[in-house]
């Protein structure tokens, strides 16, 4: 579903993401860690088609995001760490915006909208101005808002900020389901690696910009004989040069 | 439903939901601007009518059935048409930038599945309306006052409207059209490369200004069809802005036929341009604004280069906090080249204007002009200084955004933190214009008591207009908004623009009414006069004082209230 070829992004002569090849099945839940300025913001933002890379192709359901990026946005949900949302806008007339936007069919828009709200536990501040929301409503309406056009991949950057444990549980949770029961996609990035153990069928570990690990969480522990936990193994291949202990 | 109407439709329901919300806001205040604007609309039509009249009387009888004062006047719209059409795409070029690469509602909208352009459509709307609200607002006294004057007819007021739209979309087209190209092709390019082109279009558009002025040599006996020929020279058929003040004369003097061809010049070059306008998003567009959010990750600063290495140096001698926030705002300042350009374009007009003076006219030798010449002036530098103020004074408390609790938690009281963006901005606004109005002063040989008078005014009005942007800035806050743009165009920033504007011509019609009456010989002493320029010096003095000081402590008093 997700299909990156050699995709590699330079700033100038600072190379953020070296040739990442990935290939994500239909109905994985893909997490992607990273320490921060590892590269995982700009694959994202290569994934999504607001960064052009350097070289190297994204697909999304066989599309290219580059070549036809109107009809690859059309399977994709994003969910960024800190939504941007119509602060004047209520959040039924943000989720009528985006039926808008993707151009969801009015009876579509119709049924889902509702059960959306419900689901998320906004429905009842539905009517109020966004500007109004916790952080914690705010991510949600995000999550509302995404699958309003019934998503085929969803990427989600680090979408914990803001959210209270039960809703850090019911998100994780409904992905989890979508994947196993709809065939969802997802490509997650996120600094959690208790949440990421726990959910994802496959994971990916980038630093410097280059893909150290890729496989399941059971593949990772076999490689590095460590039956612990992941956050071992992803701090050894993370850590710098200094932090490396003299032998 | 088309993608453009979406947006359209959600920034209608926004405009409903922000217009609502003035329920809530206090009603003294909303009385305060609605009263505020609309003394200023009819000021503005007073003055665009009792000036107009001045130009049909200065203009006098020509030979036989020719009234010159009406032809000046009708190519007085020309002219304005002309300026309003360079400003406008000009203006449009620093809003797109804003509205269609640096808002966070572009990565929102460019995630979902929009063309560039219709994408490009959607934004181009708010970038219109943002840049061409003010001209609705101003421009209409003045072409009311246009139709009184020169008796035009009813369907003038209709083509007023007509005109407008297709009038300010084709600079709106090319100003988006140029920070398109410029993103797209600026970034690749060299420094040398830059700073060469830089530096011809510089000088080329100076060089220009400088001729059309020295050309205008006017002498007395030759006064009106000198200044004529002058405005015939800035005109061109091959501009919308020449199309639409001849279908505006046609339509006002009756001749609908030729009217509706201008229109029809107007509007089909319009849809045109806006169809260029959106194939050129759809071939650049993606490419510069990725190439922009890559650039971002590849700025270096180091302390000690660059432009601002000086900095610590010059500003050794001021004390800690003043100096970080000093430092803060000129790094700031100087990193946003749509800030700066402005000041230096509009002062570098000014400059040139001023410095050739004497080889445009010899009004300067008769002392009745000189010293109208001498006020108006004043007025001119003052009113930049208005409008820079507004612009980029006003929101600098407001674009410290989110961030605003970084200054609440620090050792620094917001006392000190109001008086070092007021004396930031004076210093700022004085370099420039405490030097224009010695340099006016100068090529007028103005006597010492004027020269004196016209740069004590120009001083004062920099403290008092910088006094009202800071205390208005801190008064009606925007915290939530990036977009310098959209926190100017809101109430506190119309309210500061109106103060500023009325407080800019009480300053200059006062100055005028002392020394004009001193030239006319309406002073029977000596002494009388003594006494009124006392008068106005002081008046001048405490005007200046009560406008830095009461919306400073106003906005003092807010900003301690409110809670971060």
């Amino acid at each position: 579903m997700i299909q990156t070829t050699q995709l590699t992004k330079h700033f100038g002569e600072k190379i953020a993401v070296s040739p990442l090849d990935l290939n994500i099945e239909s109905g994985t839940f893909f997490c992607f860690l990273g320490p921060n300025g590892a590269g995982k913001t700009t694959t994202i933002k290569m994934m999504t088609g607001l960064l052009r890379p350097s070289s190297g192709t994204v697909c999304v359901g066989g599309i290219d995001v580059q070549k036809d990026p109107v009809g690859a946005k059309q399977l994709m949900g994003y969910v960024p760490d800190h939504p941007f949302l119509y602060d004047k806008l209520t959040g039924r007339e943000f989720m009528r915006f985006v039926a808008g936007l993707y151009q969801v069919p009015e009876d579509y828009y119709q049924t889902h909208c509702e059960e959306l709200l419900e689901m998320f536990e906004i429905a009842h501040v539905g009517d109020q101005l966004v500007e109004d929301y916790s952080h914690g409503m705010r991510q949600k309406l995000s999550f509302a808002s995404c699958f309003l056009h019934d998503p085929k991949v969803v990427i989600v950057d680090e979408p914990w900020v803001g959210l209270d444990p039960k809703n850090i549980r019911f998100v994780k949770d409904f992905l989890k389901e979508k994947t196993r029961t709809e065939g969802l996609t997802v490509f997650m990035s996120t600094h959690t690696l208790s949440i990421a153990e726990e959910v994802a069928d496959k994971i990916g570990i980038i630093n410097h910009g280059k893909l150290l690990q890729l496989g399941s969480v059971e593949e990772i522990k076999a490689l590095h004989e460590r039956p612990g936990s992941l956050e071992d193994i992803f701090l050894t291949l993370t850590r710098t040069d200094e932090e490396v202990p003299a032998q | 439903m088309n993608q453009v109407w979406t947006v359209i439709l959600m920034k209608a329901r926004i405009a409903g939901h922000q217009i609502a919300s003035v329920r809530h806001q206090s009603k003294l205040k909303v009385g305060v601007l609605t009263f505020a604007a609309l003394a200023l609309w009819f000021a503005a039509l007073f003055l665009f009518d009792t000036g107009f009249g001045w130009l049909i009387y200065f203009g006098g009888q020509g030979g036989g059935e020719f009234v010159f004062g009406k032809a000046l006047l009708r190519q007085s719209l020309n002219i304005f048409a002309l300026s309003i059409f360079v400003l406008l795409v000009f203006s449009n070029t620093l809003v797109a930038f804003s509205t269609l690469y640096r808002s966070k509602e572009v990565v929102y909208l460019l995630q979902g599945p929009i063309s560039y352009t219709d994408f490009f459509y959607a934004r181009f709307i708010e970038s219109v309306s943002f840049s061409s609200w003010s001209l609705a607002y101003l421009g209409s006294p003045m072409m009311v006052a246009y139709a009184w004057n020169t008796q035009a007819n009813a369907v003038f007021y209709v083509a007023i409207v007509f005109f407008f739209l297709p009038f300010v979309v084709i600079p709106a087209c090319l100003g988006s059209a140029i920070t398109m190209l410029l993103v797209r092709f600026f970034p690749r390019m060299n420094t040398l490369t830059i700073a060469v082109m830089g530096a011809v279009a510089v000088l080329s558009f100076f060089a220009y200004i400088r001729t059309v002025i020295r050309e205008a040599r006017f002498s007395e006996s030759t006064t009106m069809p000198a200044i004529l020929q002058a405005m015939d020279r800035t005109q061109s058929p091959f501009l919308p802005s020449h199309w639409a003040a001849q279908g505006l004369r046609m339509a006002g003097d009756g001749n609908y036929t030729e009217a509706l061809f201008w229109f029809g010049m107007l509007l089909s070059t319009a849809l045109f341009v806006v169809f260029l306008a959106g194939r050129l998003a759809d071939l650049i567009f993606y490419s510069g604004w990725s190439y922009l959010m890559g650039q971002d990750k590849q700025r270096i600063k180091p302390m000690d280069k660059g432009a601002l290495a000086w900095l610590d140096r010059v500003l050794s001698p001021v004390r800690e906090p003043y100096r970080a926030l000093f430092h803060k705002d000129i790094k700031l300042f100087w990193r946003d080249p749509t800030q700066w350009s402005q000041f230096a374009i509009f002062f570098g007009i000014m400059a040139i204007y001023i410095a050739n003076i004497r080889n445009t006219t010899r009004l300067y030798e008769n002392e009745f002009w000189r010293g109208w010449i001498a006020c108006l002036n004043v007025g001119a530098v003052t009113l930049i200084v208005a409008t820079l103020t507004s612009r980029f004074v006003f929101p600098l408390i407001s674009l410290e955004g989110r961030r605003i609790w970084i200054l609440g938690l620090a050792p620094l009281t917001f006392r000190q933190l109001i008086w070092q963006k007021f004396w930031l901005s004076v210093s700022l606004t004085s370099a420039f214009t405490v030097g224009l109005a010695l340099l006016s002063g100068y090529m007028l040989a103005l006597q010492p008591l004027h020269y004196g008078l016209t740069v004590y005014s120009v001083l004062v009005a920099n403290m008092g207009l910088s006094g009202m942007a800071v205390g208005f800035g801190a008064l009606y806050p925007t915290f939530t908004e990036d977009n310098p743009a959209r926190i100017v165009s809101g109430m506190g920033g119309t309210l500061n623009l109106l103060s500023s504007v009325a407080f800019v011509i009480f300053l200059v019609a006062l100055q005028v009414l002392v020394l004009q009456w001193k030239v006319l010989g309406l002073f029977h002493t000596e002494q009388q006069f003594q006494w009124a320029l006392a008068a106005a010096v002081v008046t001048i003095t405490a005007l200046g004082v009560l406008c830095t000081w009461l919306p400073m402590r106003l906005g003092l008093r807010n900003l301690n209230q409110m809670e971060l």
